[in-house]
């Protein structure tokens, strides 16, 4: 650009030069000093002495031969032959800041150009990158949704002749054998209520009410119990009253999930310890305990606290689901054979503070 | 014939030099009026080539003092026609004035506009 402008401005002083030759030709005949519409000019001697000037700003710099100053571009040529006496000739334009406008103007157009093209290449490679990992997620989820669709029916088919079953007239061994496909059923029922809520349920619009988390967990504690005598857990149970402004489908999930994952990770004859108060509540099992480097894994999805028990691992990846819906804190705290606590705060506000 | 001319022309300018007023009118114009090179053009010819003020008095000066074709800005042509003028009689003094009388009536600063 600065280029540009001292080759408008050379042009301009060779004009100039020719003018002041053929004035200093004429001269006395013609002493009108050759003025241009473009451009100002001044003419100094030798001795830096004024000849004559149009120029604005009169504050004149001999050491520069091209400058810009006060919003005036200025280019200072030498004269071989003096005419009229001139050994400096000084030509004068406003600095036009049109140029500037215009190459910011084609920075951005074209850095918006090949944003747009980077943009559309990344989305194509990305997509192709991308698709055969979206299928294998795709194929996991759909094998999910269309069994599950399948599981209801029968579960609860046998879950209700379980139910309906006079256990007073069976032996003590059969008595034993119906307890088993109870909790046979019971666990494929809560694995369907999980995979119903991710699959089906997930977006569903939260119908929130206040839910009595104390009759709540003695109920599913109930539920469970069928389940936790099968390995001989026994519960104990430390529930005060409390009230939380929650969907109940979604907080049975997290109950549900945290009670089922604390029987299933039991050993043999453990306890699983619940405490409920005000604003919190505590699950705590005597298991097999989380190593500590992995207690951050266990929410995410298709991930087990050990490949020896069944399940997806999508238990755990819900209850984080619904704690960030709610905005709820959990912690985990856990001993490597010793046992792992979870612990679920309540937001203020959410809980009754009556 | 042509040194002639010459000398009668600075003969004449160093006659003149009694005036102090009219050093130059005296001096220079009688026979330069009579040239065919005007001292308007010499003028314009000592400017192009001295441009500033003192350049020019002082290029004058020493030329007129110890006149040389080497020094004189006429073109060959008038060198070849009229050779170089005879050394200056005119005192420093007189030489100065006479000088300043010539740049102060062509100069082109105050005749520009």
């Amino acid at each position: 650009m600065r280029s540009t402008q001292q080759t408008i401005l050379s042009n301009y002083a060779h004009e100039q030069i020719q003018k002041l030759r053929e004035l200093h030709q004429e001269f006395p005949k013609n002493s009108t000093y050759p003025r241009s519409q473009d451009f100002r000019s001044a003419i100094y001697d030798i001795e830096r002495l004024k000849i004559f000037s149009t120029l604005d700003d009169k504050d004149i710099d001999f050491t520069k031969r091209f400058y810009r100053k006060n919003g005036i571009i200025r280019l200072m040529t030498y004269l071989d032959d003096y005419y009229l006496g001139a050994k400096y000739l000084f030509i004068e334009i406003d600095e036009d800041t049109n140029w500037y406008k215009s190459v910011i103007i084609d920075i951005l157009t074209l850095g918006t150009i090949f944003l747009i093209i980077f943009a559309i290449f990344g989305l194509f490679f990305v997509k192709i990158f991308l698709d055969p990992m979206k299928n294998s997620i795709r194929l996991l989820d759909d094998f999910i949704k269309d069994t599950t669709h399948e599981l209801n029916t029968p579960i609860s088919a046998i879950l209700a002749n379980v139910e309906m079953m006079n256990l007073d007239i069976m032996s003590d061994r059969n008595k034993k054998k119906i307890a088993r496909i109870n909790v046979a059923a019971k666990t494929v029922s809560h694995l369907y209520h999980d995979l119903t809520y991710l699959t089906l349920n997930h977006n569903r619009e939260s119908k929130n009410e206040w839910v009595d988390l104390k009759t709540l967990f003695e109920d599913r504690v109930e539920y469970f119990a069928i389940l936790a005598s099968s390995k001989k857990v026994t519960f104990e149970l430390d529930l005060n009253y409390s009230t939380i402004f929650i969907d109940s489908v979604k907080i049975t999930r997290v109950i549900d999930n945290l009670i089922s994952n604390a029987i299933k990770y039991n050993k043999r004859n453990g306890a699983i310890e619940i405490t409920l108060r005000k604003d919190y509540f505590i699950v705590k099992d005597s298991g097999i305990g989380i190593e500590s480097e992995k207690v951050n894994e266990i929410f995410e999805r298709y991930t087990r606290f050990n490949t020896s028990e069944g399940g997806f691992g999508i238990g755990l990846n819900i209850v984080k689901s619904i704690i960030d819906e709610y905005s709820l804190k959990i912690s985990v705290s856990s001993v490597l054979r010793e046992g792992t606590a979870i612990r679920v705060d309540f937001l203020k506000g959410t809980v009754d503070e009556k | 014939m042509k040194n002639k001319i010459l000398l009668l022309i600075f003969l004449t300018l160093s006659l003149g030099a009694k005036d102090n007023n009219s050093v130059y009118n005296t001096n220079c114009i009688p026979c330069h009026e009579h040239l065919p090179y005007s001292l308007q053009k010499i003028y314009m010819l000592y400017l192009k080539t001295f441009s500033g003020e003192q350049t020019f008095k002082a290029s004058l000066k020493a030329f007129l003092k110890e006149p040389l074709e080497e020094t004189s800005v006429m073109p060959d042509e008038w060198i070849e026609n009229f050779s170089v003028k005879e050394r200056t009689t005119l005192s420093d003094k007189e030489l100065d004035e006479a000088i300043n009388s010539y740049w102060e009536l062509y100069d082109v600063r105050n005749k520009l506009h």
